[in-house]
């Protein structure tokens, strides 16, 4: 009686704890932490639980959820697409995928205009460096293999991306792909490369890239990849993107802007690169061209570098069955129209302004916030046990896990990876939303303070 | 004008993506000197309509992926009721369709296979299926076990961790180099190609499953972390080895404590004749890799499934495996693939496959009779392959100049078959739905083809 009694939510969290592998996250934990929410329903910036609870979602579904949850039009768009077509492979092609193709190449800066459909950042990131390198062999430049990424970045999941941006978790996966030259992080509040201002600091990360490309030998060198803004991180200064563009061109190394994260509007422009006046040879997005509404990514390449792929003996290999899924392409082609109809670039721009105002302020009041910092609505915290010293706090206080379920306690979903915050909600986002979460924010690091003595 | 219009918007959108659009394996100049790409508008069952409202049999099921056949509407209906519920949220919290669906494959899956990692697609899958093992060794205080064992002629996947297990010369990949470290390479259980004293499947499976053994002797079994093999390997078309090759390789892995992991993406979800094709040989890998017929590609969905054995090994809070993708585990293709099986199964479509498929390949082994050029068929439910030779006897294939693949293409597509070809095998992977009519439509179809690639050859009629 009592099995057949059990409440579906019940029955779905027993099939999550059984038979599913979450992100980051494992079973027996959370069977003892009461299972995990089940989510059933999305508006704006805020999403319901199956026990009628309503979060705002300050994370964004991974800052990935750029248009905002729940709008109707673009599963209607994925319906009149269903409706005639399921799918086709791209050895022909669809409607939807041309359009989508077209609408990428006109909305990306410069001469990036050809477009290599996939379903995943890390999927695009693998793609732009699979193009990289062949891209210097159809030149005859034979040598030329190695990708510099810069410490502390993500670039993905998959086995050759994932060794890009050095981290120490990744132990469990090796050996590591080879080729893999890392140069440090920008950034004006750990000062990675020293310097009296975070201009010059970031000046000298840099010319760290071009001291990395002469050490390895130019004629080895096919890539540096970058995100244009890291997640979390403060925006590099405008020098360190014209002298790392610089650096590329002196040496004929492709530069590709990972805009994953910070493409269609997060940072406040349609793609990060804008705030610094500086074109990628390869661009990458993700997340924010469909608002994850669907998956979908792509690979964009500049007319020259694509160029070296035209002509029956220089075809760039690679296919996967989901790549230019037309469904998928609709959704995203209405995704975009929302974006620009609804000016949520410009959206997140003002009310990302606003918003790290208020975490300056939060700033402000509480000594354990040692940084706060980002642009647009991709904005980051980072909490410190001493400010003076930027110290960290033990990792057994576990104050980043602390902080998140202090705000999930609030109806607040948001993420911390030790003690840094990355935020990244909706760019529907309003000021009134902005004023729940840091209020929430700041009943939370409180508390926290109190616990671990901070103040 | 109607006509005249939809013309100049088909001709517009081929112009636009000719400047735009970066397609498989094919480039845009010879693209529009091929007054391509032909653009496809609707499909129904094993058929699908172009922009200048031409029909066309799918011979290759997309990529040996739409197995319920096009035009479903159910499915779409159910990813767009879950759409307008939610959308999306990442794999920290989960939803109720993925909940389900990890369900649903852990039920259907054999054995103890039952812990699922949703992902987006098959190379996700294998990626995660390696990740998985890796750190299963690392977590079992074995972290040398590093290697992973392929096949030569298999294919596992585009992304740097996978696209070097296997290979064909079809597929080249030097482009990419260097290759991913730890890639050891065993022979393919191909008893037509496999060589002098091994022709009979059995023979052949003996010996390539021993190779493997030898392979793990040969670099010591600490070192080696997986074996990686599809069921029935397609780059060499529909490799279908000796009853003796699973079994053998399961017991080889387990000596040598080699995780197994099988590739069951094209296989997978009765392509084969069975639900899943090893079950076929009645044997359980430790890692499974599902993607293609989960939701017939209606959405970009695929999983890596683990026995309950190997995952356990990632429970507790030290132990967790970091791996995470934006879109894993997405609500809408969760839903998606759910309706989908559902329609697998009360439809009957992997008995469909072995059904109609054996009465597919009977027909193609008819060819044989008409055709010097077909030197072997082989295959299992809706997944064969057709090889064509220039000499039976010596089993030779054709001179590049001859540009054979190329003239197949062009005859298929003048018959109304879509029904690519780059090499002299011919990979067959049609929705699971298909009647015997459509089969003799298409058997007729390569027929004809041959015939006339036979005529321009100057090659005699079989007597």
């Amino acid at each position: 009686m009592a099995m057949a009694n059990i409440s579906e939510t019940e029955s779905v969290r027993r099939d999550a704890l059984a038979h599913l592998w979450m992100h980051n996250a494992d079973w027996a934990t959370m069977a003892e932490e009461g299972g995990p929410p089940i989510m059933v329903e999305g508006n704006g910036v805020r999403v319901t639980d199956s026990e009628g609870r309503v979060w705002i979602d300050a994370h964004g579904g991974y800052a990935s959820v750029n248009a905002g949850y729940g709008h109707t039009e673009i599963a209607d768009a994925m319906l009149a697409q269903m409706e005639r077509l399921t799918y086709f492979p791209q050895g022909t092609t669809t409607a939807p995928m041309i359009r989508l193709a077209e609408k990428v190449g006109e909305l990306a800066p410069g001469d990036l205009e050809r477009v290599w459909p996939v379903s995943g950042g890390s999927e695009a990131n693998e793609t732009a460096i699979k193009i990289a390198r062949a891209y210097h062999r159809r030149r005859g430049d034979n040598g030329r293999y190695k990708i510099i990424s810069r410490r502390g970045s993500y670039h993905g999941a998959t086995g050759g991306v994932m060794w890009l941006g050095a981290s120490s978790s990744l132990g469990d996966f090796e050996p590591a792909m080879p080729g893999m030259l890392y140069a440090p992080q920008p950034g004006e509040y750990r000062r990675d490369c020293g310097g009296a201002t975070a201009a010059e600091c970031d000046e000298r990360c840099a010319d760290a890239i071009e001291d990395l490309i002469l050490l390895h030998s130019p004629s080895t060198v096919a890539a540096f990849i970058a995100e244009p803004v890291a997640s979390g991180l403060a925006p590099p200064a405008p020098e360190y993107w014209r002298k790392a563009r610089d650096i590329c061109d002196r040496y004929g190394v492709l530069l590709i802007a990972d805009e994953v994260v910070t493409g269609f509007g997060r940072t406040g422009k349609m793609f990060a690169m804008e705030h610094f006046g500086v074109t990628a040879d390869i661009m990458t997005v993700a997340k924010g061209i469909t608002s994850s509404y669907l998956p979908l990514a792509a690979t964009v390449a500049s007319t020259r570098v694509a160029d070296a792929f035209a002509g029956e003996d220089n075809v760039f290999r690679q296919a996967l069955t989901f790549g230019g899924h037309p469904v998928t392409a609709a959704v995203a082609l209405k995704n975009i129209e929302i974006i620009e109809r609804d000016g949520l670039v410009d959206n997140a721009a003002q009310v990302g302004e606003y918003f790290l105002e208020l975490l300056h302020e939060l700033k402000a009041e509480h000594k354990i916030v040692g940084d706060v910092r980002g642009i647009g609505l991709l904005l980051g915290l980072e909490l410190v046990s001493d400010r003076a010293a930027k110290a960290p706090f033990a990792e057994g206080l576990q104050v980043g896990k602390r902080l998140t379920r202090k705000m999930r306690e609030q109806g607040v979903i948001m993420r911390a990876g030790g003690d840094r915050v990355t935020l990244g909600p909706p760019l529907c986002i309003t000021r009134d939303d902005v004023d729940e979460i840091v209020a929430a924010m700041d009943r939370a690091i409180g508390e926290i303070e109190g616990e671990v003595g901070g103040c | 004008m109607a006509a005249a219009t939809e013309m100049r918007e088909s001709e517009e959108l081929r112009r636009t993506s000719l400047r735009y659009l970066w397609m498989h394996n094919r480039d845009w100049t010879q693209m529009a000197e091929e007054g391509e790409p032909q653009i496809i508008e609707t499909g129904k069952g094993v058929r699908v309509t172009d922009s200048e409202g031409r029909s066309w049999i799918d011979v290759n099921g997309g990529y040996n992926s739409v197995n319920v056949g096009y035009g479903r509407t159910e499915i779409a209906q159910a990813a767009y009721e879950q759409m307008r519920k939610l959308s999306y949220f990442p794999q920290g919290t989960t939803t109720e369709p993925t909940a389900r669906l990890a369900a649903k494959l852990a039920e259907l899956a054999p054995g103890s296979l039952s812990r699922v990692f949703p992902v987006s697609g098959g190379s996700e899958a294998n990626e995660t299926a390696l990740k998985i093992a890796r750190a299963y060794y690392k977590r079992i205080g074995e972290p040398g076990r590093y290697k992973v064992i392929s096949r030569v002629g298999s294919y596992h996947g585009m992304t740097a961790g996978v696209l070097w297990l296997g290979g064909s010369p079809y597929q080249p990949r030097h482009d990419y180099e260097p290759a991913y470290p730890g890639m050891l390479h065993a022979p393919q259980p191909n008893a037509y190609r496999y060589g002098a004293g091994y022709d009979t499947p059995s023979e052949c499976a003996v010996h390539a499953a021993s190779e493997i053994a030898r392979l793990i002797e040969f670099h010591g079994p600490k070192t080696v972390a997986a074996v990686i093999a599809e069921p029935i390997a397609i780059p060499q078309g529909a490799v279908t080895p000796g009853d003796e090759y699973w079994p053998m390789l399961r017991q080889i892995c387990d000596k040598y404590g080699v995780l197994l992991i099988a590739d069951e993406v094209i296989c997978g979800f009765g392509r084969a004749g069975k639900m899943f094709a090893l079950e076929h040989w009645g044997v359980v890998p430790d890692i499974m890799t599902v993607a293609k017929g989960v939701v017939s590609s209606y959405l970009p969905l695929a999983a890596a499934i683990a026995r309950e054995e190997v995952a356990a090994v990632f429970a507790g809070e030290d132990n967790i495996l970091r791996h995470v993708f934006t879109a894993a585990g997405h609500p809408v293709s969760a839903a998606a693939a759910l309706r989908n099986i559902q329609i697998i199964e009360e439809e009957g479509l992997v008995d469909n496959a072995a059904q109609v498929g054996a009465y597919f390949k009977e027909q193609l082994e008819g060819l044989m009779v008409d055709h010097p050029l077909v030197g072997d068929v082989r295959g299992l439910g809706m997944l064969l392959a057709v090889e064509l030779v220039s000499d039976r006897k010596t089993k030779a294939g054709f001179a590049a100049a001859d540009r054979v693949p190329e003239r197949l293409n062009e005859k298929f597509k003048k018959h109304g078959l879509i029904f690519r070809v780059n090499s002299n095998i011919l990979n067959i992977g049609p929705p699971l739905c298909i009647t015997r009519d459509e089969v003799d439509e298409i058997v007729h179809a390569i027929d004809l083809s041959l015939w006339e690639m036979e005529g321009e050859m100057g090659i005699a009629r079989m007597t």
